[in-house]
């Protein structure tokens, strides 16, 4: 019995949900961004964002978690931004689960090839 | 960035919303939170040109219903705090937070309540024993184990006054006990959001 065969829809949003933590994280590898700038970012490299409005309380458990910290930063918009940024523990959690996500995937992927040759038959 | 008023009431209409929804917060928490919403919504309307109603309507859609957001921020400050707190009903409610949204979580509550009500009988039968040592006492049936009154002739109290300092030591440990299997616990909770795309 299972849910996910006749719902894909809710398999595949297990899925995003997953992967929304890392690819935070990831996004701030490089610089620093306030929170349009990742969902922006996610937004050009991926189709993980469901809903805009969960990514806010998402930076504010990993900031809860010491991964990223955060600081409002004056802007020309005449509005404030939250700027994020990866902590020391962060940047360190961000390579451990990069490292494992990218191991993950490969197997999976050997796994499920033969489904893939399948339907291009 | 001037909107017309009617646009403008709609962005306060939905921060108000949130506002409301977010209730148990810190006030300044709450306020940090609507001011980060605020500007994702005045960034997005001002990156479309002319900020037209449907437009407005688009980006508060792309945003999630407030009553859906606002979940996700409680649960994830309730846990938070219950992972750094010794108060029992603090921590009871970071699990309640969690058990919300997921299974184990609610196993861990129900744990919690077990042990918590474990704690509260032991207590309660030691200091009423200190008030009414002819009604209170630890009781033992045929296959039955009871403190508090008792009104059933087949069980014999054991315990007598023991039950004093054995059901404070007993209570205090469950209790000291309960807290620290649920702080523990709640370091694995990850409350994930809830709401997707439809």
């Amino acid at each position: 019995m299972s849910p996910n065969a006749e719902n894909p829809e809710n398999w595949e949003r297990q899925v995003k949900k997953g992967w929304l933590d890392l690819a935070i994280l990831a996004s701030l590898w490089h610089e620093k961004l306030y929170g349009l700038d990742i969902l922006r970012r996610l937004e050009q490299q991926s189709d993980l964002i469901l809903a805009e409005g969960t990514i806010y309380p998402i930076l504010n458990r990993l900031k809860g978690d010491g991964l990223v910290d955060s600081k409002w930063v004056e802007s020309e918009t005449g509005h404030p931004r939250k700027y994020y940024w990866l902590t020391p523990a962060g940047r360190r959690s961000a390579a451990v689960m990069a490292r494992y996500a990218s191991g993950f995937l490969s197997q999976i992927q050997a796994l499920i090839a033969p489904l893939l040759g399948k339907e291009e038959q | 960035m001037n909107h017309s008023p009617r646009l403008q009431q709609k962005i306060d209409s939905y921060l108000m919303q949130l506002r409301r929804s977010l209730g148990e917060l810190p006030p300044e928490e709450v306020s940090e939170i609507l001011q980060e919403i605020r500007g994702h919504i005045l960034e997005r309307a001002e990156s479309s040109g002319e900020l037209t109603e449907e437009r407005l309507v688009a980006i508060l859609k792309a945003l999630g219903k407030p009553e859906e957001i606002a979940p996700l921020y409680q649960a994830e400050v309730a846990v938070a705090r219950a992972r750094a707190s010794l108060s029992p009903t603090v921590v009871l409610r970071g699990a309640l937070r969690w058990a919300m949204v997921s299974v184990r979580g609610f196993l861990l509550f129900v744990l919690g309540l077990i042990g918590y009500g474990i704690a509260l009988g032991f207590i309660v039968g030691a200091i009423g024993k200190m008030i009414a040592p002819d009604k209170f006492g630890a009781w033992l049936g045929p296959g039955n184990f009871t403190i508090g009154t008792n009104d059933n002739p087949a069980n014999h109290e054991v315990l007598g006054w023991w039950l004093i300092p054995v059901g404070l030591t007993v209570g205090t440990v469950f209790l000291v006990g309960t807290t620290r299997v649920l702080r523990w616990a709640l370091k694995f909770a990850r409350i994930r959001p809830m709401i997707g795309a439809r």
